[in-house]
This record gives structure tokens, sequence and C-alpha cells, in this order.
């Protein structure tokens, strides 16, 4: 029962990422696969606010903001005009490949190589269903589950989410219907940043202690995720998150834990072999 | 030679051994447009092969120490004929993610993963490869006779590693500018078109992974025979994006380039990093090895995307010292002075192999409730057409009402949901459209569909069916085998262009053309592929009047000689000149067919279309 405690945490903190990921597809049809790197400097930057006396939930602001910023500025200086150029789609997922190791590596860098840990007490142990959780655990799972309940508002009953959505659908038809899709292009890339570095904050509390490279392979649980729910599907991107957090935590426990990414791994091949559109999606029509 | 003996030594290997494996990527990157994001283990399974061919049985050897499978302890060159065989045969299993019809950023982000399971994997469970420790003590080849740390050894070693990576240059460049290298660059080109014009997507494909996967396992043989260990920490995921970044700075398609970028960055990085004084903490140098790299990527993709030398163009026309001419840009002004030369001359019987003209109308092509829906959306519902032989069909309706969408379940781009299709009287409904090309069934398509990156004449003898050099033993019997079909095709496709009046075009890059020039070019690249049918999807959108009436008296000719034409078309004008029957669709449905004079007369028509 423990393990499906974790495994509800990771499931929460890859829900957020899952999200941010897949709307940055959906509106722009990139795989940003620098997002791993945005993650952790986010992480770091919430830490060194932490450092300088900041309590940790404040902190997590910071962390949110970086995520912003640079997620926007990516999309704004990098991709866009890469896009504009109108290269093979590979062309900038290789951009992405190549900002992940100036992001990640960069970090390196300027942190060295040491694990750090936030300045933040653990919290009582709360026992809940069987299941052995912190304070800090339960905190991170209700922040998830608000963020993921906004996430659900936003895209249903606001202006803001239905032109994201129709952004996503059709983005000349959007705009030829009067949507400003340059502008919810950029706000998609703010919001889903602010995901982006929300996850990264709480992933790297999570964690305990992290380093520069620890997100490095977080994106194979994202674009597991991802496919599992069907690429550029927000609601599919919780499920998959829910399906992938789960299975790799509770596989921890019946199989040696360094295997435990193996699911995520086998899940992601499968789907790309056999339903690239996802579980519940069927083929575009374009 | 003094004390730099030893290390020249050692710079020859590394950059044969980088060359080696930027050549095989180069193939499929550069040339095929397959982006393997996992080609680093492909090096790898060749470099663990080679060491356990080689090595002795694990449990009786040095106690024990370290564990692994085979221990088979064969003698060169045995283990590294079994490391290029094992890359290759890596490559098959991959051909279910490559081969299909999946984005190819998808396919590469699978390529990445599984580069990155595989490592896990070999990582964690030691029994296997000895884990994370890795192997160690691998025997150099004819370590016996001759001691691997003398410097005449080293010499030989890099000589042999050297003389190895000239073969595979040359083996790669021979499939390269074979015409089985052209359909490799069309397909990198555009995939759906190459498909469409009868080439096996899955089979180029796989030939394209299975052979730059043994030239990566042969790469991997050497590099372990000479450092005597391999582990997973040498073959990180990042390690293949070094391998890009080197063809992306060469020059992505010309293997010099590929060789060069092997030289200048994994060969260069590792120099310049070993002499690097001690800075910061430990991991500044490596790490900022790696932003470098991360910032060459970016930076040349934006700056100079083609790298330092690029793909060579091809000058197929003989015409080496013309200049060409300026490339126009797409405005209708332009496309109006296109003069369709002597076309009328041309001998289309002879030049695009048609049979005898038979003109017996009788139906050649047929649906039966030829149904296609997307997300539960009707698009096009229980279609029963029936094309006549000879005739030039045309295919008219609103926007939305499902033309395009036919003409691809007739074609084989987009499977069918519901209904058959009949061509000379076999269902062909399964039937991919590869397949359907080689049979005679050939379209163009709406948008524009050029092989950019090829010359106009590559695109036209690209199409050309039942090529010698089109297969990929057949690229590897060299110019001696195919040259001689080829200089025929060549001039062929060349006497096409000049009766479409294109000839002075023949060597510039499709991309670079007007919107009428590209239309020609697809209209005359569907001909040179001999087609049985031709199924035009807007062939006259975009282009000057003029020159549509000039391209529908040459359909009109080709009906008249045997060819069987639909064509999809909004002009009006255009179906009441040259089509009958009019097949009139709305909203997925057969609404009417006839002749338009007869369509003109239908009240649902009328309202349905051509007032509106």
């Amino acid at each position: 029962m423990s393990s499906f405690g974790f495994g509800l945490i990771t499931a929460a903190v890859l829900a957020i990422a899952t999200v941010g990921f897949t709307m940055q597809f959906a509106v722009t049809n990139v795989l940003n696969l620098a997002y791993g790197s945005i993650m952790i400097n986010s992480a770091f930057v919430a830490y060194y606010v932490n450092q300088h006396g900041v309590t940790a939930w404040v902190a997590l602001l910071g962390g949110v903001a970086t995520g912003a910023i640079a997620s926007w500025l990516l999309n704004r200086f990098i991709y866009t005009p890469f896009q504009r150029r109108n290269l093979a789609p590979i062309t900038v997922v290789i951009v992405s490949l190549g900002v992940d190791l100036v992001g990640t590596f960069g970090l390196q860098a300027i942190v060295g190589g040491g694990y750090v840990s936030f300045n933040q007490s653990q919290g009582h142990e709360y026992h809940i269903l069987g299941m052995l959780l912190s304070g800090l655990q339960l905190v991170i799972f209700g922040i998830c589950a608000v963020v993921l309940v906004g996430i659900h508002w936003l895209l249903k009953y606001t202006r803001l989410g239905k032109a994201m959505r129709a952004t996503s659908a059709n983005r000349n038809l959007a705009r030829n219907s009067g949507v400003k899709t340059q502008f919810i292009i950029s706000t998609t890339w703010i919001i889903s940043g602010a995901l982006c570095g929300l996850a990264g904050t709480v992933f790297a509390m999570n964690a305990g202690v992290f380093e520069a490279t620890s997100a490095q392979l977080y994106i194979v649980l994202l674009l597991a995720a991802m496919f599992l729910g069907g690429p550029g599907e927000p609601y599919g991107a919780m499920f998959g998150a829910v399906t992938i957090g789960l299975a790799t935590e509770v596989s921890a426990a019946y199989i040696n834990p360094e295997y435990k990414d193996v699911v995520a791994f086998l899940v992601l091949i499968a789907m790309l072999t056999f339903r690239p559109f996802g579980i519940f999606g069927s083929e575009k029509t374009n | 030679m003094g004390p730099y003996g030893f290390y020249i030594a050692i710079i020859l290997v590394y950059a044969a051994v980088d060359s080696m494996a930027c050549l095989g990527l180069n193939l499929q990157f550069g040339v095929a447009g397959i982006s393997n994001f996992g080609y680093i283990i492909f090096q790898s399974v060749g470099a663990y092969t080679a060491a356990v061919l080689s090595m002795p049985n694990a449990k009786t050897t040095n106690g024990g120490f370290q564990q692994y499978v085979l221990g088979w302890h064969l003698p060169w060159p045995f283990p590294w004929i079994g490391a290029a065989i094992a890359g290759g045969l890596l490559a098959i299993p991959f051909v279910f993610i490559v081969g299909k019809r999946l984005r190819g950023d998808f396919a590469a982000v699978g390529l990445l993963v599984s580069a990155v399971l595989l490592n896990l994997l070999v990582k964690n469970y030691v029994p296997f490869l000895n884990g994370d420790a890795g192997i160690s003590l691998v025997p150099s080849p004819f370590q016996h006779y001759w001691n691997p740390q003398s410097l005449g050894y080293q010499f030989a070693y890099g000589g042999v590693a050297i003389v190895l990576t000239i073969g595979v240059y040359f083996l790669v460049k021979r499939v390269t500018e074979s015409p089985y290298g052209r359909s490799l660059r069309a397909m990198r080109d555009n995939d759906i078109v190459a498909d469409s014009l009868g080439k096996d997507l899955r089979m180029q494909r796989t030939s394209v992974l299975i052979l730059g996967g043994a030239i990566a396992g042969l790469s991997g043989a050497i590099l372990v025979g000479f450092i005597t260990l391999w582990a997973p920490g040498a073959w990180g995921y990042a390690e293949t994006i070094v391998l890009f970044a080197a063809i992306i700075i060469g020059g992505a398609g010309n293997h010099k380039g590929a060789i060069l970028g092997a030289v200048l960055v994994p060969v260069g990085f590792e120099e310049i990093t070993r002499y690097l004084p001690p800075l910061g903490n430990p991991e500044l140098v490596p790490a900022l090895e790696w932003v470098s790299i991360g910032l060459l990527i970016v930076l040349f993709l934006w700056f100079r995307p083609n790298g330092i030398l690029p793909e060579k163009r091809r000058i197929l026309s003989g015409n080496k010292n013309a200049a060409p001419p300026e490339p126009t840009k797409g405005d209708a002004e332009s496309d109006a002075l296109i003069k369709i030369g002597n076309v009328q001359e041309l001998n289309f019987h002879e030049l695009l192999h048609l049979s005898e003209p038979v003109n017996d109308n009788r139906v050649i092509l047929s649906t039966n409730g030829l149904t296609k829906s997307f997300n539960g959306v009707t698009v096009v519902s229980d279609v029963s057409i029936a094309i006549h032989q000879g005739r030039l069909t045309g295919m008219i309706g609103p926007n939305g009402a499902g033309k395009s969408t036919t003409l691809a379940m007739l074609a084989g781009t987009l499977p069918s949901s519901g209904g058959q299709i009949f061509y000379e009287g076999t269902d062909i409904t399964s039937m991919p459209s590869h397949k359907r090309a080689q049979a005679g069934i050939v379209r163009t398509f709406q948008l524009a569909s050029e092989f950019k990156k090829l010359t106009v004449l590559e695109n036209l003898v690209s199409a050309i069916p039942h090529q010698s050099g089109d297969t990929f033993l057949g690229s590897l019997r060299g110019k001696r085998y195919w040259g001689r079909q080829d200089h025929d095709h060549i001039e062929r496709a060349k006497e096409v262009l000049e009766g479409f009046g294109l000839s002075q075009y023949a060597d510039v890059y499709a991309g670079g053309l007007s919107g009428g020039q590209r239309r020609l070019v697809e209209i005359m690249r569907a001909l040179l592929a001999e087609p049985k049918i031709l199924l035009l999807d807007e062939p006259m959108a975009g282009v000057h009047p003029n020159l549509a009436h000039k391209i529908g008296d040459q359909l009109t000719n080709l009906c008249e000689g045997g060819m069987t034409i639909v064509m999809v078309e909004h002009e009006l004008a255009i179906m009441d000149a040259f089509c009958d029957p009019v097949i009139v669709l709305a909203e997925g449905q057969v609404l009417a067919q006839g002749t338009m004079a007869e369509l003109r007369q239908k009240e649902e028509v009328v309202e349905a279309y051509l007032v509106g």
C-alpha cells in the first residue's frame, strides 16, 4: 500500500508536468524535449530563493515564474523563428535537444555536480487508508490536485481556455474565426511553462535531494504519459500520468526498483508502435 | 616520432571510428531522412558483440571477476564481422517503429527512448554484459603475436581502421549516388509523395536502417578492440546527439561533410578538452563541452542549416557549365510566360511506354459504397462510381464535398473505412499505395509535392518504374550495372522536359521553382511513372489560365492515346472544356454525373454547386 501512496504523489507531479508538455505540443506542434531542463532550472531557482531564508512554499513561486518566463522565451525566440522557416518538424525537435543540453549542462556548469536539498521539514507522518505519507507529500498532492482542477476549469469554462482548444484543433481556422492565435500561443506557453516550473520544483522537493541532471530522464515519463493519453490532449495527459505514475511506483515494489521506469518505456514504445494517437484518440483528419 | 607517436595513433583510430559512425548515420539521416535518435545503441551492440566474441569464457577466466554471455574466444576478423551483423540485426525490431507511417519526430522519440531503455537494462542486469562496470580486458586482434602497446601495432591498427572507413565511404557513396539513393532522397523530401509514385518506404527504410546499423556495429568493434573496454557510460543517449551535431555541422547528405563533422566534433572536442587546465568544479569542463555541442546544433541549424559542406546538387543534364537560371518566385506572371514548347510533337507512346491506344471505354476503375470517416465524422459516404478507360473524368463539388478524400482512397494514400475499390476487375481496396502506383494508378497532390532538394530532372527520373538501380542490391552492384539504363531514363526525362518547355530548369532544385512550374514538374513526373490511370488533384489550382488550357489540351491528347484520367478541379471552365463525364460530389455523396451540359440542366446540381 505504501508504494501506492508514493505512486499517487509521483502521478500527481507527473500529471502537472505532462499537462504542460502536451499543451505546448497541442498549440505549436513541437515536441519540446528541453522540458526537463526547464523543470530542473526552475527547481534550482526555487532552491536559491529558499537558501536566502524564504520558506520553501514561497520559493516555489520563484520556480513557477522561472518556468513560465523561460518557456515563453524559448518559444518566442527559438522555436517560433525556426518554425517560420517551414522546416521539417524534426528540425525543431533536434533544436530542442540542443536547448536541453544547454539548459541542463549550463546549470551544471554554474551550480556544480553536487546534490542539494530544500531547507524544509518533511512534516508529520500520516496514515491514510493504509498509506504512510509525509506532510510534505500531502501538501504537494494538494497543490497538484488544486492546479489540475484549475486547468480543467480554465479549459472548459473560460474564453481563454476555449480559444486555446480552438487553436490547438486548427490554428488557421481559429485565426480566421477571430481568435488572436499569436496571443493565445504565447499565453499557452506561459501557463504551460508555469506548470513546468511548478512540476520541476515539487519534483525536486519530493525527491528530497536533487542535482542538475536529476530531471534528465524525466522526459521519458512525460512522453509515455502523453502518448498513452493521446498527444495534445490535456485530459489524456492526466489519465496517462496517473497510469504511468502508479504503474512505475507500484511495480517498484515487486521488481528491482532500478527497473521501475521500464514500465514507462515499454508503454511508450508500445503506444508509438500500435496507437500513436493515444488509447482513446483516433487518427487526425490531416 | 617521440612521445607524440602514440598520441597520433590514438587520434587516427578515433577519427576513423567516429567518421565511420557518422557515415552510417548520414546515410540514414542526411540521405534517407530517418532521424535515428538511438543510433548509438547500434555502435554499442557492435562493441559488445566484438568483445564477447573475442573474449574467452567468463567463468574460467581471471577467476570470473566479470560476467558476460558467449565468450567464444574467436580470432580476428570474426568478432568484427559478428559486430557488423549484430548491428544490422538490431535494426530489424526498429522497423516496426520507423517503417510505419509515423511522424518522423514521433519515430525519432521512439528510437531515443529505446536507446535509454537498453542502456538502463544493460546497466542494471549484471549477468548479461557485466552491468554498470562494463566489460574490460577485451583482447586486441593478434595480441599474442604483436604487442598492442607498441607504436607499430597502434599505427597498424589506425591504418586498418582508416582503410575500412574509406571502404565504408565508398559503400555509402555507391548507394547514395545510385537510382536507389535518389529514391531515398525523394523519401527524405516527401515520403507520402514517394509512396504514391511506387516507392516501397518500408523496404527503403529497412535497408538503410540495417546498412547504417551494420556500419555502426563495425565502428564499435574497431573501437572496443583498441580501448579494450566498454561500459554503459560510453553510450548514453546523448552520445547520439554528438553524432547528430557532427553531421549537421559537417553537412547532412554530404558524406565528405559527415567525415569533416566527425573530425571536428567528437574528435575535436575530446582533444581540446584534454588540454584545458582544471578549472572550477570537476564537472565544469565536461558540462561546458555539452553546452557547446547544444549551442553548435542550434546555431548551425539557424545560420548554416546545410552545414559546412552542403549536399552537392547533381547535374544530370550533362550540361555542367550552364549557369542555372535565377530561381523564380511563385507569381502568376512568370507562369503565363511558360511556353509549352513542342509538346505536340512529343511521342508520348514511346516516352511513357504507353501500351497501344485502346479506347474501348470499358470500366477500368470502380468503387462500391466507398466510405471514409475521421473521428466519427463521415466525409465520404457510400460513393459508387465507375471510371471508363480512355476518358478524362472530372470531379467537382463544393469545399468539403470529399473530392480529394475520394481521390486519396483511390490512390491508396488514405485507407477507406468501408466499401470496395476495383481496378480492372480486381479488388484493390487493401492494396498499399506504392503497389497501386506500380500497377498503374498514379496520383498528384493538391499541395506542392515536389521533392525540394532533388533537381527538376531528378524529380522526373525518380518516378520512372522498373529501374534496375532502384533496389538496394541493384545499387550495390554499381554504376556498371545500372548506368546505361539510367542514362536512357535521363534522356527520356529531358525530352519530356523539353516538350514542356522547362529545359533550362533541368538542374535547378525543384523547391526553387514558381507555383506553375512546380505543377508542371509534378504532372511530368506523374506521367513518367507510366500510369494507366492518372488521378489529378486540382492540377490547375494557382496556375495561370493560359497555362491551364495548354495543360488541358495535353491531358486530352493523352486520353486519346489510351490513358485514363480523373481530375478534381474547381474551375468550371476547365470542366466545360475538357472533362467528360463529370461527377458531382456534395457532402460526401455522388449527387449526379454526366456531361457538363447535362449537369447544368439538373436543378439539384445547380443549387448545390454551380450557383453557390
